[in-house]
């Protein structure tokens, strides 16, 4: 299906002296599962809207489908948008909101009838019909909410944060129940979140976002194992950054010193040099016991273990200072390690990314960790 | 663990009866009976007079403060009763007249100021919304006064003088402030995303807002037409110094006017009239805001807790 192309080129918002959205340029091709990921105050609530209409742009264009809509008002443009509230119209039953949009483009009642019990079945809340918004649950309300978006048949979804206010398990079903239906629509769907594991679970393409800046846009395999700055590498997942002096290409990967220990790191640009960080998702960390030795060994001791149900998270302290986490998933076997016990962290060179630093200073922990 | 540090403690304490009455009152896990007490005390003070005066409105003879058997002469069968003085009768549809065109004209403006309010996002505004709540602060007899000067001194309006349209107007400037008071408030409440959602869905600004905001809406004016009838019906001052003559008095004037002459128990039947058409109005206003809010509100709340609390 054609169509639903959006381009927003150099785009910028400013709130009287606070700039939202600082220049953004963003393609996203028709029928694709489009992310904007980042944390509380990064901009892309506010990209989002000015997609939708709600907020005029500063500067910039924002193209659907070639076409120049930053100065469209809202109810003329063909994008539709799930609102985080759902904010379904608490005076109309389910029926009368889900049509809402199709009276208003004049549809004839039969072919108002066959469209909306079909967008209804789609999200199967035919059942709920008669009822009121305040008569369903939050996971009812947001089906409602989208049936009601997708029965227009618009060019592009716009879903600002739809399963924030959802239990987890909930989240989860609904996160593969969208994806699926975004495949059989067909349209193209822009999706916020600071969820990074719905963004990483539905998306074909992750822009990660912060400070109204886009940091990098890849698929999300890319933006997880291939971080392009400190701060996509910190925000997705455990990072385990690390400080390092890079001294350029020595055997086709980069020779980093961290504090005493020379490492040699496989991923990122390998001709680095001078101050950078070293990055390892926690899940490549292996563990080796005291005694042995290897390329990237590093002695530590074990500070603290975190059970986590289907993994372990083993906190180690490296022998120059800083903190390492590694995951290592339960197979059954009694962890080896204890609190207290030493061990050597083999940290594998095809697995260690060095970033060229791009000034961004790192989330702290506790802004970075997931939520739910 | 020894037994001795699960069994009951073996104190028999005996409380003296300050200590027990006070700790009724004072009771910090049930209801706050401290509260409920001046709450009640209140409502006495309040209605107990109300409650002798609509007594004495039946009272079998011309005394209004000796009972004297139980008739209901002062609303038929007595020369001076309502029914029969023409006076009374007369200041009755005036109040109810008067009470009418105030909501007719009071709310829509006071609806559309709201909106209008709401929306102004430039530099008059914090002005424009100070001015607005003047006519709720001025005392009484200022706005009287200067209203009496506006209608005799001031040309254009000498045209119109003292008298019911006076009076009209004069009632719809201080109601203005009420409406908008009451409907800017479930405003802010109801807040932008309905209007956004309908937009995002097609509709145009005007289609929104009839369609998504104002049933929305409605139960705050609903609301506020029952505060402006009953406001009006109950104004005194602002009707005594608008008024041109004996045609166009309130039934408050009447009531002040018997008081200072020849006062009958038909002047507590007439004040008796006026507690239940104002109790009328806010029954009724209250029954169609349950009307249309129905399925609105989660079946657990109270629906008369939100009218009365101007949740609306």
């Amino acid at each position: 299906m054609a169509g639903g192309e959006v381009k927003l080129i150099s785009l910028v918002k400013k709130f009287g002296e606070f700039t939202a959205v600082d220049g953004i340029d963003l393609e996203m091709p028709g029928g694709e599962f489009f992310s904007m990921l980042g944390p509380s105050g990064c901009g892309k609530t506010t990209t989002l809207r000015m997609i939708a209409g709600f907020e005029q742009p500063t500067e910039g264009e924002i193209l659907l489908d070639g076409e120049n809509m930053a100065y469209t008002p809202p109810h003329r443009r063909n994008v539709n948008t799930v609102f985080q509230s759902y904010a379904l119209f608490p005076h109309m039953t389910v029926w009368d909101n889900v049509a809402f949009g199709l009276r208003r483009q004049k549809t004839p009642k039969h072919d108002v009838r066959s469209r909306v019990d079909e967008a209804l079945g789609m999200v199967q809340m035919d059942r709920f019909a008669k009822r009121k918004p305040s008569q369903l649950s939050g996971g009812q309300q947001q089906r409602v909410a989208l049936a009601r978006a997708l029965v227009l048949k618009p060019a592009v979804l716009l879903l600002d944060e739809p399963l924030g206010a959802l239990d987890a398990k909930l989240r989860k079903q609904l996160q593969l129940e969208l994806k699926a239906l975004q495949q059989q629509v067909g349209i193209t769907f822009i999706y916020v979140t600071h969820d990074q594991e719905e963004a990483l679970t539905m998306s074909d393409r992750i822009a990660v976002m912060s400070d109204g800046r886009v940091e990098q846009v890849a698929p999300p395999q890319e933006v997880y194992e291939e971080p392009a700055t400190t701060f996509v590498a910190d925000f997705l997942g455990v990072s385990n950054l690390m400080t390092a002096t890079a001294e350029g290409e020595s055997d086709g990967r980069c020779l980093v010193k961290v504090g005493d220990f020379e490492l040699h790191a496989g991923r990122g640009d390998v001709a680095t040099k001078g101050e950078t960080r070293i990055v390892i998702r926690p899940e490549r960390v292996r563990l080796e016991p005291s005694d042995a030795t290897g390329e990237n060994f590093i002695p530590g001791m074990v500070e603290r273990v975190v059970y986590l149900g289907n993994a372990n998270q083993v906190i180690t302290r490296l022998a120059h200072g800083e903190t390492l986490q590694a995951l290592v998933q339960n197979t059954g076997d009694e962890l080896h390690y204890r609190q207290g016990d030493p061990v050597k962290v083999h940290l594998p060179s095809e697995a260690l990314r060095v970033l060229t630093d791009t000034g961004v200073a790192p989330v702290d922990e506790s802004a970075a960790a997931p939520v739910g | 663990m020894s037994e001795s540090a699960v069994s009951a403690p073996q104190s028999k304490q005996s409380f003296s009866l300050w200590q027990r009455v006070s700790g009724w009152v004072v009771n910090p896990w049930g209801r706050p009976r401290f509260l409920v007490l001046i709450t009640w005390a209140y409502m006495v003070w309040a209605i107990v007079p109300v409650i002798i005066a609509v007594q004495f409105s039946f009272n079998d003879g011309r005394s209004r403060t000796v009972w004297q058997g139980f008739s209901t002469q002062w609303y038929w069968s007595n020369p001076d009763s309502i029914w029969n003085n023409a006076e009374l009768r007369d200041a009755l549809v005036h109040s109810l007249t008067l009470a009418a065109w105030d909501v007719l004209i009071a709310v829509p403006l006071g609806v559309t100021l709201a909106l209008g309010l709401a929306r102004w996002r430039s530099r008059g505004s914090g002005g424009a919304n100070f001015l607005m709540l003047f006519p709720l602060v001025t005392p009484e007899i200022v706005m009287g006064v200067s209203l009496l000067l506006l209608f005799t001194q001031l040309p254009p309006f000498t045209h119109i003088h003292t008298g019911g349209l006076a009076q009209v107007l004069g009632h719809v400037t201080f109601s203005i402030s009420y409406v908008v008071v009451i409907v800017r408030g479930r405003m802010f409440s109801i807040g932008r995303e309905y209007e956004e959602a309908a937009a995002d869905l097609g509709a145009s600004p005007g289609v929104a807002l009839w369609k998504v905001l104002l049933p929305l809406l409605m139960p705050a004016i609903v609301a506020s037409a029952a505060i402006v009838f009953a406001i009006s019906i109950d104004d005194f001052v602002i009707s005594q110094w608008l008024s041109s003559g004996p045609s166009t008095t309130t039934v408050p004037m009447e009531i002040y006017d018997a008081t200072r002459a020849a006062p009958t128990p038909a002047t507590n039947a007439i004040a008796t009239v006026m507690v239940i058409v104002t109790l009328t109005s806010v029954v009724a206003g209250f029954l169609v805001w349950r009307a249309f809010t129905r399925g609105q509100h989660g079946a657990k709340q109270s629906t008369m807790r939100d009218f009365a609390a101007f949740d609306v």
